[in-house]
C-alpha cells in the first residue's frame, strides 16, 4: 500500500485500511501473521513488566515531550524490539 | 487506486499469461501496494557506454541495505521505508559490512556479502584490469519503500547526483536485492 493510498485512507479515517497496512508491514506481507505479531509484542511488554524491575520514569517523561512523528516511529521500533527479544523473530533474515 | 493499478489487478493481466514461477504475484503486489509499481511510461533508456569497461570507472548501486558497521544503521522499522542512502567505500571487505534490511532472506549474504553486494568481486575485476577502476564509494539503500515519488526526490536524485558530481562514475552496476 503506497503512501498516497494511505494518506487517502487517513483522510477518510478508514481504520480498516490503515490497520491492514500495519499488519502487512509487521507480518512481512502476511496480514494474519502481522496480527499475531502485534499481539505478541504486547504480551512481551506485559511479561517484561511482570519482572517488576526498576523503571526510569524520568526517561519516559523526557521521551514523551518529543514530537509526535518521533514518537510514532518509536512505537514501531518498540514493537520490533519486543518481538526480537521474544526469541521468535520472523524478520531474522532466514528462509 | 489509479487506473493502471485497476488494469494490472484484473484476472486477464497479460503478465500472468504463460509460465509463472509464482502465479498471482502481480495481483498480490498491486492489491497490497497499489500505486507503487513502476509503469512502462516510467521507462528511461540506459545510456550507452562511451568507453570500454576496461577503461571506465564503475560504481555499484544496490537496494540491499548493506552499509559499514560503523555507520548509523538504516531504519528497518519505519513503515514507509528509510529515504536515506549510505556510501560504502569501494575498498571495503565482507567483515567491514553489515546488512540492515528485513524484507529478504539473507542467510547466504551473511556468509558472503558478495552474493548481494559484489564489492570484493569488483575489486578483483578492477585489479585485473577488466574494469578501468572503481569510484571511491559505492551506494546502498533499503529497497523497501512505500512512497515512490519521495524515493525519486530523495534517494534516487541524491545517489544520481553523487555518482555524477562527486564520484565521477562512467558506468554503474545496479544490483537489486
Amino acid at each position: 500500500m503506497s503512501v498516497p493510498y494511505l494518506r487517502e485512507a487517513a483522510a477518510q479515517d478508514d481504520l480498516g485500511k490503515l490497520v491492514r497496512f500495519v499488519r502487512l508491514h509487521l507480518g512481512d506481507g502476511n496480514e494474519a501473521v502481522g496480527k499475531e505479531e502485534i499481539d505478541r509484542s504486547w504480551a512481551e511488554a506485559i511479561k517484561t513488566l511482570l519482572r517488576d524491575a526498576p523503571v526510569d520514569r524520568e526517561f519516559i517523561a523526557r521521551v514523551l515531550e518529543t514530537n509526535e512523528s518521533t514518537l510514532a516511529l518509536l512505537f514501531f521500533h518498540l514493537h520490533f524490539c519486543f518481538i526480537r527479544g521474544s526469541g521468535r523473530w520472523i524478520h531474522d533474515g532466514s528462509r | 487506486m489509479m487506473e493502471a493499478d485497476k488494469r494490472t489487478s484484473s484476472a486477464a493481466d497479460p503478465r500472468e499469461v504463460g509460465t509463472q514461477l509464482r502465479p498471482g504475484l502481480w495481483h498480490a503486489i498491486n492489491e497490497r501496494y497499489p500505486g507503487s509499481m513502476i509503469r512502462k511510461e516510467s521507462f528511461v533508456p540506459q545510456a550507452r557506454l562511451r568507453k570500454p569497461l576496461g577503461a571506465s570507472r564503475l560504481t555499484l548501486i544496490s537496494s540491499c541495505g548493506v552499509q559499514l558497521k560503523t555507520d548509523q544503521p538504516l531504519d528497518v522499522c519505519h513503515p514507509f521505508g528509510d529515504f536515506r542512502f549510505q556510501r560504502v567505500p569501494s575498498g571495503g571487505k565482507h567483515d567491514d559490512l553489515i546488512i540492515h534490511q528485513l524484507k529478504y532472506p539473507r542467510d547466504d549474504a551473511d556468509l558472503d556479502i558478495n552474493v548481494i553486494f559484489p564489492i570484493e568481486r569488483l575489486q578483483e575485476l578492477s585489479e585485473e584490469g577488466r574494469l578501468g577502476g572503481l569510484t571511491p564509494n559505492f551506494f546502498s539503500f533499503i529497497g523497501y519503500n512505500m512512497d515512490p515519488e519521495k524515493f525519486e526526490r530523495t534517494v534516487a536524485e541524491g545517489i544520481a547526483n553523487a555518482v555524477v558530481e562527486e564520484e565521477r562514475a562512467e558506468c554503474a552496476l545496479l544490483a537489486p536485492a
